[in-house]
């Protein structure tokens, strides 16, 4: 069974349709690329996927059940993280983490949060104020706050956007080993084609609201005849 | 790679355990807010202990003028409008800080419901309104000689109508805020001084031209002022009159939560929620 199933969904805002019949499935320990040019329809997808969107047609499908009729049940089983939100700044490192343990009701929150701290290397910055982070630090602070549930299913919107080459490469061993190891589905929409030939089993490209071609970077860069997946990009944005 | 999940992180979704933790964060989530924040910790007595030494002078005025009950009359009334116009603005404060600091994409997609988190903007804002009002009402004992104890059992009744009409308020301005946008925030400030002539705060209701006073006995908090006048006058706390008011609440709260819902679709439908984010 799919652990995240969409069917024909559509948004349309005025006359522009941002997505346009989508169909998409994530499998369990699957980790699935969403690329595609500015504009492509990529954060409106992975937003009505998270409930923020009502979508004008189709239907989401989480473990199962419906979104929109199990909301909580389902957000309670996936996470998000995005270079563009932030977390509270005010905040200290622990006390956003606790604040979330508590909105995801985490069972046993004290060690769960100990461990996250460690897991990103945060212990020393438990202390500091969100907003007196670096962009990288706080970037780690985000996949802290998107692993506390255990999720099943994490969706990350341009997770290593704001990262150094070494931080990035740190997270991005950290998630594929989260896949790997411990069998989380990812849906991961980024910019850096690398980054994706290495992490993603399957991956979409989107173009005008539709996903117009699907695969491995493999496969894709084979039917595009092209090198790699930076090619198959510029391909697929220059129509 | 395995294909077998560790156990479940957390608790069951929709158990009391769950929804009680959700709630909790949300106030905890608002009380480290607080507590980071001296200059929002001071602003909570700031402008409650300015009104009332504006007010506790112009009561020395009138009394030098022998105006009668003048005394109860104002302080009484400054300390309950605070506790109307706080109630209001403390949860649109806290729902405007989720967007300042980009952090309500987080909260919408967490498994918190919109009725956990009301509830949990409303009893953090019962917090903070119960320590300004005890700020105020030793201030006003130690400045002026007033104890709010002179407003009798009627106290608890005239606060908690008072508390229920602001939030019922605040949420109208919440709502503006997801409909219209960030732009719509002056609405969630200045909703509740709409009522401020209309309710009779400061003078009896009775003052107002006869339209206006067929739209102040619509407001709940025109019979907690009436009351107070009454109480402090000698008078019995007008259950009546309170029951109405309570009466009152339980529609503006039934307004107020079907319009938060509708501006919350609208902004889901529209890809409102999506932009606060960005």
């Amino acid at each position: 069974m799919a652990i995240l199933e969409a069917r024909s969904l559509t948004k349309r805002f005025g006359a522009v349709t941002a997505v346009d019949g989508l169909d998409l499935a994530v499998g369990r320990a699957e980790v699935v690329g969403l690329l595609g040019p500015n504009g492509a329809g990529k954060s409106t997808t992975l937003h009505m996927l998270l409930g923020l969107i009502t979508p004008d047609e189709g239907s989401v499908t989480m473990f199962g059940k419906d979104l929109h009729r199990n909301r909580v049940e389902v957000l309670s089983r996936i996470n998000f993280a995005a270079s563009y939100v932030d977390l509270p700044g005010t905040l200290h490192v622990q006390e956003v983490l606790e604040v979330f343990a508590d909105l995801y009701a985490v069972d046993r929150p004290a060690a769960k949060v100990a461990a996250l701290l460690d897991l990103l290397e945060l212990g020393p910055l438990r202390r500091r104020k969100v907003m007196e982070l670096s962009s990288g630090q706080r970037t780690r602070v985000q996949l802290a706050k998107a692993l506390l549930n255990e999720p099943d299913l994490l969706i990350l919107d341009e997770p290593t956007a704001n990262l150094d080459p070494d931080a990035g490469d740190r997270i991005r061993t950290l998630l594929v080993r989260l896949a790997r190891e411990e069998g989380r589905a990812m849906l991961i929409t980024s910019h850096n084609m690398p980054e994706v030939e290495r992490m993603c089993d399957r991956i979409h490209f989107m173009a005008e609201g539709r996903i117009v071609a699907s695969g491995s970077a493999a496969e894709l860069a084979a039917s595009f005849e092209a090198d790699d997946l930076e090619a198959v990009f510029l391909k697929v944005a220059r129509g | 790679m395995t294909t077998t999940l560790p156990p479940l992180a957390t608790l069951p979704p929709l158990g009391a355990r769950a929804r009680g933790r959700r709630v909790l964060g949300v106030v905890r989530r608002d009380f480290a807010a607080l507590r980071r924040s001296p200059i929002r910790m001071f602003e909570i007595v700031f402008w409650p202990t300015v009104e009332l030494v504006l007010w506790g002078f112009v009561t020395l005025f009138l009394q030098t003028q022998k105006v009668p009950f003048a005394v109860g009359f104002l302080l009484g009334a400054v300390l309950l409008w605070q506790v109307l116009q706080k109630a209001s603005n403390e949860i649109s404060i806290a729902f405007l800080e989720d967007i300042w600091s980009r952090n309500l994409l987080n909260v919408q997609v967490s498994p918190l419901s919109s009725v956990e988190y009301l509830i949990g903007l409303m009893v953090f804002s019962l917090g903070k309104v119960a320590f300004a009002v005890a700020v105020m009402s030793a201030l006003c004992l130690a400045l002026y000689g007033f104890g709010v104890t002179a407003m009798g059992l009627g106290l608890v009744p005239f606060m908690a109508l008072l508390l229920v009409m602001g939030w019922s308020l605040g949420l109208v301005g919440i709502a503006a805020v997801l409909r219209f946008g960030e732009n719509a925030q002056v609405i969630a400030w200045s909703l509740v001084f709409v009522a401020q002539p209309l309710t009779g705060i400061f003078y009896p209701v009775s003052v107002l031209p006869a339209p206006l006073q067929t739209v102040a006995h619509l407001i709940p908090g025109t019979y907690v002022f009436e009351g107070m006048r009454t109480v402090l006058n000698g008078g019995a706390v007008p259950w009546g009159d309170l029951a109405l008011a309570a009466l009152l609440d339980v529609v503006y709260l039934g307004i107020s939560l079907a319009v938060f819902g509708w501006a919350l679709r609208y902004a889901r439908a529209h890809g409102k929620l999506s932009r606060f984010g960005e």
